[in-house]
């Protein structure tokens, strides 16, 4: 795969393959794109209602929330225009997603900026543990740097920003045809060091750093950098923000990533990538883990 | 008054982000708000911003809103109506 | 597996304490007036900024009032407890606009001045806000925040059970926060939702509802936590569920669709029938709409048997993300008192209904106590808690 340009675009699909017009329109790109995948992945996974539907998403709805402010201003006291108002608030992705679906069930946002996906799937797991057949989870963020000052939050002026969302079913071992596992997710706010958290998450699932094929990282602290590389080898690293750009879902897609690299193993001779770990560090102090591996 | 609906069908479809649909495809006395057209509460509350914003006129309680809302006819009577009680 | 509460705080337009809230619902006494600045009828609470960072004793000022009030609440819940490495901990909050209050003050200012700082910015993200909570009470490891509109206290506090229960965790502070925001108070005013008066849950003649601010949040403990702590339990989260309405992007179902599956789906998880809930702690918001759908859902869910229950909005005013961690912590009160809260306004029922809210403070036996929150996205969730046994 080819890294990103810093002058690339998001690519999306024909929406309204997707979503109805009178629904469509009031749509930003994070609610389209999260809906046009949720709708792609249920489809895929031959699931027409998921019995949870999670989302995570650091931002929300950013762009209908500046636009709210901006008819503010420009009302100044007169009249209002309410929908960027109702359409502002980070539940409404998976609130649409419900919506169009006409389901019913579990419906939750998990907004803890880079760890939002991660705990979007650490709820989605609790759910398939306790019996549910198939969960629909997926992390998503549209770009707004106006509102959230990304830069200099990470304290890096030539961050790439972008956007994305990617979605997944998460089905129960009686439910599944696929030959990947999601084995462990991790969630680590306010930490000082990742190795020891790494080394802990990795032996409570009785492996260490050796056993780990290929290490999906993000990482934009130079010393927090320098822990990774003491404890993978070099050559197992792989910096998947070259693919993504930088938003606070982007391990997401990292997740698609490998879930398509073991599955492509799996395909060909042996599998030679058996575990693959998602480190996210993409703010320094939050450290987010997901453990794939071949079944 | 022809000319007032077409605008206000123009502004309709804007303001309401109605992408497929043209001023030729509202007939003027076909029902705005659930049948017809197919608009919800939501776009009943633009559409009262709208007559504000572009005619200066208020419809103060959801009894009026109801009946002024009901079509692109009713919409404009009450324009010229609320025109002519201040001129 | 039991998920003890052993502590609460909370902060909101009638005191910026559990007892000063108790009293103010024993004598009946609201906390929504007319704000002189918004010239509308809200909850607010009386301390500013500035004000709040010095009775926080905090070493700077960059924290937005989400975090403030947050902070204020969190500190009363956690109280004498110390992090200790045997007890897995965590916190979860709760949020609608995050640090909003200090942004939207950027924006705006910005659009015509140089002098605006950025990095005020930086308080802006939902997550943020809790960090900065964490921090101060030296939490770190599972930190969460849920952004759900109206229902998200609610769900703040049912994720953090579920952690417990799956024995992620063995501790964990969960609630919600929200400072009155000019993004909200225009928002809603947008929706031509306003009571011009104080609002009327449930009555035949509400207008509307009344906006507030507010944080609380619940200490919850298992019982490995207990046992090293030493707290005492208050009652128990004996059962919760999260359910969609599914019907509009802000409208209820006029059936409560959601509402009666949350309902039915916590009575499950607390293995009772409906018949054992002795208070209901209604969402009630005084809208035309929720409160119809609400009673709807009511009625599916309880029958000709409706408990005793009430609204308490009329207190606080709608606290949005912080309401559903605003009325747990009343239901705690309520078992902790065996009284229950009163429906403030209510005269007359609603003709489609006839259904009557309590509206004294008055002693009752109470052993399970329901919570309703329900928010934008039909996003519906029900909370039981009951005297720990």
């Amino acid at each position: 795969m080819r890294e990103l340009a810093p002058s690339s675009q998001l690519i999306t699909p024909d929406y309204s393959e997707f979503i109805p017009p009178m629904d469509r329109r009031r749509m930003s790109d994070v609610q389209k794109m999260s809906i046009a995948c949720s709708m792609d992945c249920l489809d895929q996974a031959a699931v027409g209602q998921p019995d949870a539907i999670i989302v995570g998403t650091s931002m929300g709805c950013c762009v209908n929330t500046r636009n709210f402010l901006d008819k503010i201003l420009d009302a100044n006291g007169g009249p209002l225009s309410p929908t960027s108002f109702i359409v502002s608030t980070h539940n409404t992705i998976a609130g649409q997603i419900a919506l169009l679906l006409k389901n019913h069930s579990y419906n939750m946002t998990h907004t803890q900026n880079s760890l939002s996906f991660e705990q979007s799937l650490i709820d989605g797991m609790l759910w398939i543990k306790s019996g549910f057949n198939h969960v629909l989870v997926g992390g998503a963020d549209e770009e707004e740097e106006s509102l959230y000052n990304t830069r200099s939050r990470l304290n890096r002026e030539h961050l790439h920003l972008a956007c994305g969302a990617s979605f997944f079913v998460l089905s129960n071992e009686n439910h599944h045809s696929e030959a990947v596992k999601v084995v462990d997710v991790g969630s680590f706010g306010l930490i000082d060091g990742i190795t020891d958290c790494i080394s802990h998450f990795l032996a409570s699932n009785d492996l260490d750093a050796k056993s780990i094929d290929l290490v999906l990282f993000a990482q934009n602290d130079q010393q927090k950098m320098d822990q990774l590389k003491s404890i993978f080898p070099r050559e197992r690293l792989c910096d998947y923000q070259k693919l993504t750009g930088t938003y606070y879902t982007n391990s997401a897609f990292a997740m698609h990533y490998g879930v398509d690299m073991l599955l492509n193993n799996t395909k060909t001779t042996e599998a030679e990538v058996r575990y693959i770990l998602v480190c996210n560090n993409v703010i320094p102090e939050n450290l987010g883990l997901i453990l794939l591996s071949i079944k | 008054m022809q000319d007032l609906k077409y605008e206000l069908k123009k502004q309709i479809i804007a303001e309401l982000k109605l992408e497929e649909i043209k001023p030729e495809d509202i007939q003027d006395d076909a029902p705005l708000i659930g049948d017809g057209l197919g608009l919800d509460s939501i776009d009943a509350l633009e559409l009262v911003v709208l007559l504000e914003k572009y005619y200066g006129v208020r419809i103060m309680d959801e009894e009026v809103g109801r009946k002024v809302l009901a079509s692109v006819n009713t919409m404009a009577e009450f324009i010229l109506e609320q025109k002519a009680k201040t001129t | 597996m039991s998920i003890f509460v052993t502590g609460i705080g909370i902060v909101s337009a009638i005191g910026l304490s559990a007892e000063k809230n108790l009293r103010s619902l024993r004598s009946l006494t609201t906390g929504i007036r007319r704000s002189g600045k918004h010239d509308l009828m809200i909850g607010e609470i009386d301390l500013s900024d500035q004000e709040l960072i010095e009775q926080l004793q905090l070493a700077t000022e960059d924290y937005s009032r989400t975090s403030l009030l947050g902070l204020l609440a969190a500190r009363e819940a956690w109280a004498k407890n110390k992090i200790d490495k045997r007890i897995r901990t965590g916190i979860i909050s709760a949020t609608s606009v995050g640090g909003m209050d200090r942004t939207e003050r950027y924006y705006f200012e910005s659009q015509t001045s140089n002098r605006t700082d950025s990095r005020s910015l930086m308080t802006h993200d939902n997550g943020r806000t809790t960090e900065r909570i964490a921090v101060e009470l030296g939490i770190s490891g599972y930190i969460g925040t849920i952004s759900t509109a109206c229902s998200s206290g609610a769900n703040a506090i049912m994720h953090a059970a579920r952690l417990i229960e799956a024995n992620k965790l063995d501790r964990v502070i969960a609630g919600g926060s929200e400072p009155l925001a000019t993004f909200d108070i225009k928002g809603f005013s947008s929706l031509s939702i306003y009571d011009d008066g104080i609002c009327k849950p449930f009555d035949e003649k509400r207008m509307g509802l009344n906006l507030g601010e507010g944080a609380a949040f619940l200490m919850l403990e298992n019982e490995h936590s207990i046992s090293i702590s030493g707290n005492q339990p208050i009652c128990s989260l004996a059962g919760w569920h999260n359910a969609t309405d599914a019907f509009h992007q802000t409208a209820s179902s006029p059936d409560g669709k959601g509402a009666a599956l949350a309902m039915i789906h916590a009575l499950a998880k607390a293995r009772i029938p409906p018949q054992a809930i002795d208070y209901i702690n209604a969402h009630g918001t005084g809208t035309g709409n929720n409160d119809l759908s609400e009673s709807m859902a009511l009625k599916t869910v309880f029958g000709k048997n409706i408990p005793p229950f009430s609204s308490t909005k009329g207190f606080t005013g709608h606290t949005l993300a912080a309401a559903g961690a605003i009325e747990a912590v009343y239901c705690v009160q309520a078992i902790q008192s065996q009284a229950m809260p009163p429906n403030l306004n209510f005269t007359m029922p609603m003709k489609e209904t006839g259904m009557q809210p309590e509206t004294e403070f008055h002693s009752a036996n109470l052993e399970y106590v329901l919570s309703n929150s329900f928010g934008f996205g039909g996003n519906c969730t029900c909370l039981i808690f009951c005297k720990a046994s």
